[in-house]
């Protein structure tokens, strides 16, 4: 027990609300319990003639006799039909009539007899599930008719059979409805908890919550894997790729270096691998573990702990490699390093790597309001100077996701990286770049940098080094790709963003329509080889001093 | 990803423990309005309780609750804070004119020497999420036992910790039920782990299903770090019929020295502040009718292993006559 008193308190509130305050929950719109809507929704019965809809069958069948002269019953029963021959009069019907086409009077069997009319025309057609319980009375009429005469013994011999057939008949009705009531059920318990749908004990919560709002929870171990999971670019772009392609992984060994949660492995199998080998030194590979086994792929991925410099694979080589080992900025942080290391050491000379291609790129940005919020906030906190604290949004380069309207000059493509070529010097590097304003800036406040990946079905096909991933499925190019870029469908990496220190120098504007041009150094400082430095340098054509600045990933 | 040597850490997680000398965290908790502004009311009007006294501030980061003091007539003041931050609160003091009469220490509080050898008055921003997920009281306790004249003052003074019921269905079957089926394969083994940790998240005020009811309040003055391990009864009485998926915690912070009291919250019903609130999902959904009460236990405990983790127990029952909707059960969870 707690040593402490659970005293509730009665002094005055002051300040910020109370929880002990009055009354907290005195809701304006207090949501009471309403009762459910009845089970016994009824089935619809759409009209095989025109739209009318019916609640009985009979009526509906009576409807198309009276209006239409189309005796359903009476077809049937002239034609002999089995089960599927009145499904397939259903549908033959029902498209008919859906194309305007009138019903010949002389509905013969092959009319209707191409398997085509097993396919139903009407989503959930309620006819075709009650076919089995329309009565056979015309059937009788006519059988007693033929019978007329004949011993009263087969008479009563056909009643049992009768009887028999309409007890089975009604059973089937029964266990229908029983099946129908719990859809109904599942459906309305579905719209109660979700409030979007203004259920009948629906919160009524206007927006979805922002996941952005979402404190990011760093203590969560599931959370890092969630992000990534319901990062849909990344995991879409991944298993599109991989489904799109099961030819090329059919019989295949995979290895997938660094498999989190095991997804991309079980993607794989999925697509018919003949084997996948998944490696991760993290503990999330136990889980990786358990989810391969639940979905029943043990004897297809095998799972290993360690660095896969370490590891000992079960093979000699492997016919593919994927992985998703890009991190922000394309490279920090990132295992391209380890990733290669395996494609040297395991794949097949003619083997394929996914992806295969990432185009990089940088654009200038003009940010006022972000300059504003994040870095004038500080000349003036409760009325301190606290300026002090702008110095290190210079020198880091920053995550963010850059509003697209934010980027003022076309992008430029810095570096294309071939996965299947590159090397690790490749990593380091330094290149040119330029760009032309396309509006009035007030300031120059920095760049962005992104990547778009690229997935191409075969180690032989080209990617120009300037191909955008938005504009490739348009043009309608091989393979897939996706971008991290602004204006793009945000993902986890966002985009890095560096900020250009405009404090000491006062920052000048320009016009649309000016050039400007420069380098862009990826390099790896000598005392933290896990750490990136990204520089800059940038000159206006009118400009004469070239401007340059260092910023860390870290 | 899972990077090898990453240990688990996705990027933005070691972005974002990187950036913590930085920007992120003190951006935000000077943003968080609540917060600064209740610390900037409790001192800075409150003259005639700061005038001419030694000020401590436990764990200072950027010296804004240091500089306050200073404003409210402090005659000196301590601050002491193990990051580096302090190098940047100590340029911070410098431009404001006020390093004549604030002293930053950097490094802990059990370690520093203080220029003084009692305070008049300790303040402190010592509050983590839940209250006491890495929150600093045990070292306000320490400094209080150490540093605290006779009869000196704590700011805040007092913190009590309130559950609640919600209806969140919606959200729980995005957070918890995304496990059953990940682009159409079972990931329950992630479902377990998912349960177990309480989330930080912002409440609606419309999902809260009960009565809120403090479960625990602690009395700086008197406090002692055994006691931030403790078991405490509650009881939920429903306010309407409804389901409870969650029990929710927050807290309030009271500054009871001040001339006129003054509290903030970190309710659902309040403002929002950076503290948010913490949702512990349960495993059943309780369904509930006004008036029935859901009567359960709350432990709370240092992990033994590292005690910067909480291992947190829930136990419950709801109490009602209908047979068919009694439900009992309980949950740990894990903030680590």
């Amino acid at each position: 027990m707690s040593s402490f008193a659970l005293r509730i308190e009665k002094e005055a509130p002051a300040s910020s609300g109370s929880s002990e305050a009055s009354d907290i929950l005195n809701l304006k719109d207090d949501e009471g319990w309403e009762d459910a809507e009845p089970d016994e929704e009824e089935t619809q019965f759409i009209s095989l003639m025109d739209d009318e809809v019916f609640t009985d069958i009979m009526q509906m069948l009576k409807h198309c006799k009276e209006k239409h002269s189309f005796d359903f019953l009476e077809i049937r029963q002239r034609l002999g039909l089995d089960f599927y021959g009145n499904i397939k009069l259903v549908n033959y019907v029902r498209s008919r009539v859906h194309s305007g086409q009138a019903i010949p009077s002389d509905l013969a069997r092959s009319d209707f007899d191409d398997e085509k009319f097993l396919k139903p025309v009407l989503e959930d057609d309620a006819l075709l599930f009650t076919l089995d319980d329309l009565p056979q009375v015309p059937e009788i009429s006519q059988e007693s008719e033929h019978d007329k005469g004949k011993g009263v013994e087969k008479n009563s011999g056909a009643l049992v059979a009768r009887i028999t057939e309409l007890e089975e008949s009604l059973r089937r009705v029964y266990s229908q409805y029983d099946a129908y009531r719990d859809t109904v059920k599942d459906i309305l318990d579905k719209k109660w908890e979700d409030p979007s749908t203004g259920g009948p004990l629906g919160t009524d919560k206007e927006e979805k919550r922002d996941d952005d709002s979402h404190y990011f929870s760093s203590y969560s171990y599931n959370d890092i894997h969630e992000v990534m999971l319901k990062d849909s670019v990344r995991t879409d772009a991944y298993r599109d790729f991989i489904y799109n392609n099961k030819s090329l992984f059919a019989g295949k060994i995979v290895l997938d270096v660094g498999c989190g949660t095991g997804i991309l492995s079980m993607f794989c199998a999925k697509a018919g691998a003949a084997r996948v080998i998944a490696v991760d030194n993290s503990a999330i590979i136990d889980k990786a573990r358990e989810n391969i086994f639940n979905n029943g792929f043990t004897d297809k991925i095998t799972c290993l702990r360690g660095k896969i410099e370490e590891v000992k694979l079960p093979v000699d080589k492997v016919d593919i490699i994927v992985s998703e080992w890009m991190g922000y900025c394309l490279l920090y942080e990132a295992m391209l390093d380890s990733v290669i290391w395996a494609r040297d050491k395991y794949l097949q000379p003619n083997g394929l790597m996914v992806p295969s291609h990432m185009n990089m790129w940088v654009a200038p940005v003009a940010d006022p309001d972000y300059v504003s919020d994040h870095i004038a906030f500080w000349r003036d906190v409760y009325g301190f100077d606290m300026k002090a604290m702008q110095s290190g949004i210079h020198e880091d380069a920053q995550v963010l996701d850059m509003p697209a309207a934010t980027v003022c000059a076309e992008p430029y493509p810095f570096l294309q990286l071939s996965l299947h070529t590159t090397t690790v010097k490749d990593l380091v590097f330094k290149r040119k770049w330029s760009g032309k304003l396309k509006k009035d800036i007030d300031a120059l406040d920095g760049f962005v940098i992104w990547f778009d990946s690229f997935f191409m079905p075969s180690r032989e096909e080209v990617v120009p080094e300037d191909a955008k991933a938005e504009e490739w499925a348009a043009s309608g190019k091989k393979g897939l790709a996706f971008t991290t870029g602004p204006g793009g469908k945000v993902t986890h990496w966002k985009q890095g963003v560096m900020l250009i220190d405009n404090t000491k120098d006062n920052a000048a504007s320009w016009k649309e329509g000016e050039q400007l041009s420069g380098e862009l150094e990826y390099a790896v400082p000598e005392d933290n080889s896990r750490a990136l430095t990204v520089g800059v340098s940038w000159k206006f054509k009118t400009q004469e001093k070239e401007g340059s600045q260092i910023w860390k990933m870290r | 990803m899972a990077d090898e040597n990453m240990k688990g850490m996705d990027h933005a997680e070691v972005h974002y423990f990187n950036s913590y000398n930085h920007h992120g965290i003190h951006e935000e908790m000077l943003k968080d309005e609540v917060r600064t502004k209740s610390y900037m009311k409790a001192i800075v009007d409150n003259k005639h309780l700061f005038k001419d006294k030694i000020v401590l501030d436990v764990g200072c980061g950027t010296s804004i609750l240091s500089m306050f003091a200073v404003k409210a007539g402090a005659k000196h003041v301590i601050g002491v804070d193990m990051s580096t931050i302090i190098e940047k609160a100590r340029e911070i003091v410098e431009v404001n004119g006020m390093s004549d009469k604030i002293t930053l220490l950097q490094g802990k509080m059990e370690e520093v020497e203080l220029p003084f050898p009692k305070v008049d008055i300790i303040i402190s921003e010592w509050m983590g999420y839940f209250l006491l997920y890495e929150s600093m009281l045990d070292t306000v306790l320490y400094a209080r036992d150490k540093y605290l004249a006779p009869n000196g003052l704590i700011f805040p003074d007092k913190a009590t910790i309130f559950m609640a019921g919600i209806e969140d269905g919606e959200y729980k079957d995005e957070k918890i039920g995304f496990w059953d089926s990940v682009y159409g394969f079972d990931y329950s083994p992630l479902k377990h782990t998912a349960l177990t940790e309480p989330l930080v998240d912002t409440v609606e005020i419309k999902a809260v299903v009960t009565d809120p009811k403090a479960v625990l309040t602690l009395d700086l003055y008197t406090c002692k770090v055994e006691d931030l391990a403790f078991s405490s009864p509650f009881t939920l009485d429903a306010r309407r019929d409804d389901f409870i998926h969650a029990l929710i915690a927050w807290f309030d912070i009271d500054f009871t020295a001040c001339h006129k009291p003054i509290r903030f919250s970190t309710g659902p019903h309040t403002k929002y502040t950076h503290w948010k609130q913490t949702v512990f999902y349960l495993r059943d959904v309780l369904t509930v009718q006004q008036g029935e009460r859901v009567i359960g236990l709350l432990e709370n405990k240092p992990n033994y292993k590292n005690k910067r983790d909480l291992d947190v127990k829930i136990s419950y029952k709801l109490d009602t006559d209908d047979p068919t909707r009694q439900a009992e059960g309980c949950c740990n969870y894990k903030m680590c």
